[in-house]
């Protein structure tokens, strides 16, 4: 009994022991330089699991080439976490990633903060801008000016259609003739008419409309809020896309699914829906859909020309450690020659043009009956317009999206919605500041 | 019938021995506080302090990075302003409702009968609570294709010659297929807990109604449900603190990354708590993700009174209901 009593208290002493080591390891780590690899031979990274190459990463992690000394470790943080986690970091000032991977749209939520990231100006940012994309490589920097993104990966947009169902509809089916054919959206709604006249089982143009305000949103250099923190939701170029995306409901063009769902699946592989108006990144979604209707779909230019979706960012917070060390990093990681790896390895869509041009990129793709991808969405990367986007934009556009698939699904009168949606933006924004 | 079963008054001694043997100076008390320390320190961080800190949130406006601003009660005047806020109001009542009823009266028949069964009484436990501790992210996938168009309830429906319904697109479908996934969710665990106080019914009781002629269904309203009291208070009251803070299923059910079905069409999915997520983690509002957040701690509250009245009912003393009914089991248990 004695003995054991013994071993109990030692067991308690050794737990406590450990608990107050524990507690005083974190507020030692956290008093010091507050960056995740404080005390470490390395630079930590973030990233989501496929945003930037293994293979290069696993390079990084021994030495990054032509920077002696370097090393960088990357930590994979669930895409869904990664906002918050760097978020709560940054309010801690502790455990701060050197470098971090932001989303397209997570970027400008940014801004407000932007003193937390460094401007890569001053670590000479300018010396590789012709390297870039002109769009992405001015969508890094923040109203007041300051770069705190860098270019990762681009989302030029297409219409994907289907040649077969075209065909049927004695409607022009090969991509280029298509392309001419349906130049605007007008032409698409008259081709979508013609589709559910001629096809037999009725083919829908689009699964929902809610993609088509997406895009014609993404085609206008304004979006919901301007530079100068006004809101410009009410305006013009939102109604277009709003009302154009009511138009191929009335017209009864809608299969009215929501994307990602059992529904769409089935539509999908059906032959449901004969388009897709996105961006480069579903190919991979729409092959692991729809397997069967492999060598049934094209590509073509999206109608009113190409846009960006998508595409992410990297960049350096204010802890990093070695702010010239992480910049030749990026220099390295994110050069003509590495994203053309990436595009090989991960589907990347490369961000420097001049990786359009290696043959590397012009492989033919029998999902798409032989097709290059790179015919369409390289000439759409270089197009795609240049868009301010606002700290504010998806508080802004959801009950626009809210109120579009209200009217979709619920049948609410389409004007009654409009005035929902611009009401709802317009008190949301005023208390975030903006007018 | 509840003073019969009263337990004899063996409180009063068992306090007066734990006095009499914790003599001594501070000295004996060290020990066995240090060992009690890790839940408190751990609580003191991981719980107490989020729920303060809270508090102090709920009257700042911060986006989760930059400084915070003072700004009184002006999030708390926003949120009785907001119409979404009290759409997911009435949306949680109507789910709760929808789900907790149906549940709690389907959960003690089911442990009324698994108190009968005699055979494999363990196996079904088991297969009864195993809903309860699958993840639910896994079995939202499953019900989405269950609950779509062309799923399985609608083939289902049809197959019994009815029309098919919207389950995700129409507003008493949304509600209904939620409040199903709660109710398969949380039915075995609450059978258990009835079964429990089931079991400290004395068996006298049932052979005395069935001595004087009670069917299965008088047992069960008659004799077991009046001694059930305190039990289904337990339940009633867990039912309503769950049931409030329903976001699993909506969140998963409607996509979370498409921004277009935020809580379903019309919002009609949209529950409190989904909605507090969205305004703090999405839109960067914490300080009005707070507000709600206290909001929904003071709804609870009052219903969890509520509760307590209608179910503990005119019966003052059954207020100690719970203790009583865990005392009555340990009891039970002696006796045996």
């Amino acid at each position: 009994m004695p003995h054991r009593t013994l071993s109990r208290r030692r067991l308690l002493g050794a737990s406590l022991g450990g608990v107050g080591g524990a507690l005083l390891g974190l507020s030692g780590c956290g008093a010091s330089a507050g960056s995740a690899s404080a005390g470490s031979d390395h630079l930590s990274l973030w990233y989501w699991k496929g945003s930037l190459s293994d293979e290069l990463l696993a390079t990084a992690e021994r030495g990054v080439p032509g920077v002696s000394g370097l090393k960088v470790q990357g930590a994979q943080i669930p895409d869904s976490d990664i906002d918050s986690k760097v978020r709560t970091s940054l309010s801690a000032r502790a455990y701060v990633p050197d470098i971090t991977v932001a989303n397209s749209d997570n970027l400008a939520t940014f801004f407000p903060d932007e003193n937390e990231f460094l401007d890569l100006r001053t670590l000479g940012a300018e010396s590789v801008r012709s390297e870039y994309l002109d769009w992405k490589w001015k969508s890094c920097f923040t109203p007041s000016g300051r770069m705190i993104g860098f270019p990762l990966d681009a989302g030029p947009t297409a219409l994907y259609y289907r040649r077969d169902l075209f065909q049927k509809a004695g409607l022009a089916h090969e991509p280029e003739e298509v392309g001419e054919a349906v130049p605007t959206w007008e032409k698409f709604i008259a081709a979508g008419k013609t589709l559910r006249a001629k096809v037999p089982g009725k083919p829908y143009l689009v699964s929902n409309i809610g993609n088509v305000f997406q895009q014609v949103l993404l085609q206008s250099t304004k979006q919901f809020v301007d530079a100068d923190n006004r809101f410009i939701g009410d305006q013009a170029h939102i109604k277009r896309a709003w009302d154009l995306s009511v138009e191929i409901l009335h017209q009864g063009l809608s299969a009215r699914i929501t994307d990602g769902t059992p529904d769409y699946n089935a539509a999908m592989s059906g032959g449901r829906v004969a388009t897709m108006t996105t961006a480069v990144w579903a190919i991979n979604g729409l092959k692991d859909t729809a397997p069967k209707t492999s060598g049934a779909w094209r590509l073509t230019t999206m109608p009113d020309g190409p846009a960006n979706y998508g595409g992410s960012y990297m960049t350096l917070t204010r802890y990093c450690r070695d702010p010239e060390g992480a910049f030749a990093f990026l220099k390295w990681l994110l050069s003509p020659e590495n994203q053309l790896k990436s595009y090989q390895e991960m589907a990347l869509f490369p961000t420097t043009p001049a990786a359009y041009a290696d043959p590397a990129m012009h492989t033919s793709d029998p999902f798409f009956g032989g097709q290059r991808p790179i015919d369409v969405f390289g000439p759409a990367a270089q197009k795609a317009p240049v868009v301010y986007f606002s700290p504010y934009e998806e508080t802004a556009n959801t009950p626009f999206f809210q109120e579009l698939t209200n009217v979709e699904l619920l049948g609410k009168k389409p004007d009654r919605a409009w005035r929902d949606a611009v009401n709802t933006a317009e008190t949301t924004l005023s208390r975030l500041g903006v007018s | 019938m509840a003073t019969v079963l009263d337990p004899p008054t063996d409180k009063q001694p068992l306090v007066r021995r734990t006095r009499s043997t914790a003599p001594g100076g501070r000295r004996r008390h060290v020990s066995p506080l240090l060992a009690i320390s890790p839940f408190y320190v751990l609580f003191a961080v991981f719980g107490a302090f989020p729920v303060v800190f809270s508090l102090y949130l709920s009257f700042q406006d911060w986006d989760g990075i930059g400084d915070m601003r003072f700004v009184g009660l002006q999030q708390y005047g926003w949120l009785l302003e907001d119409s979404v806020f009290w759409h997911s109001v009435l949306n949680t009542f109507e789910i709760w409702f929808l789900s907790t009823v149906p549940m709690l009266f389907l959960a003690l028949v089911l442990a009324f009968l698994l108190h009968s069964q005699v055979r494999f009484t363990g196996a079904y436990r088991v297969a009864y609570f195993i809903p309860n501790v699958t993840s639910m992210v896994a079995m939202t996938v499953v019900f989405g294709s269950v609950f779509a168009q062309t799923g399985l309830a609608n083939s289902g429906l049809r197959a019994l010659g009815l029309d098919g319904i919207g389950w995700l697109s129409s507003e008493w479908g949304i509600k209904s297929s939620i409040s199903l996934m709660i109710i398969w969710r949380w039915i075995g665990y609450n059978a258990l807990i009835f079964l429990a106080g089931l079991q400290a019914i004395p068996t006298e009781h049932f052979e005395a109604a069935r001595v004087d002629g009670a069917n299965s269904w008088q047992t069960l309203f008659r004799v077991v449900l009046p001694q059930l009291r305190p039990v289904v208070l337990f339940a009633a009251v867990t039912s309503t603190i769950n049931g409030l803070q329903i976001f699993t299923e909506s969140q998963v059910l409607f996509q979370s990354t498409d921004v277009g079905t935020t809580g379903g069409p019309g919002q009609e999915g949209m529950t409190i708590v989904r909605y507090l997520w969205q305004k703090a983690f999405k839109d960067h509002q914490f300080g009005y993700g707070a507000a709600m957040g206290w909001l929904l701690f003071a709804i609870i509250a009052v219903f969890t009174v509520i509760n307590w009245r209608l179910v503990a009912g005119s019966d003052h003393d059954d207020r100690a209901g719970i203790l009583r009914s865990l005392r009555r089991k340990k009891g039970a248990r002696n006796g045996r």
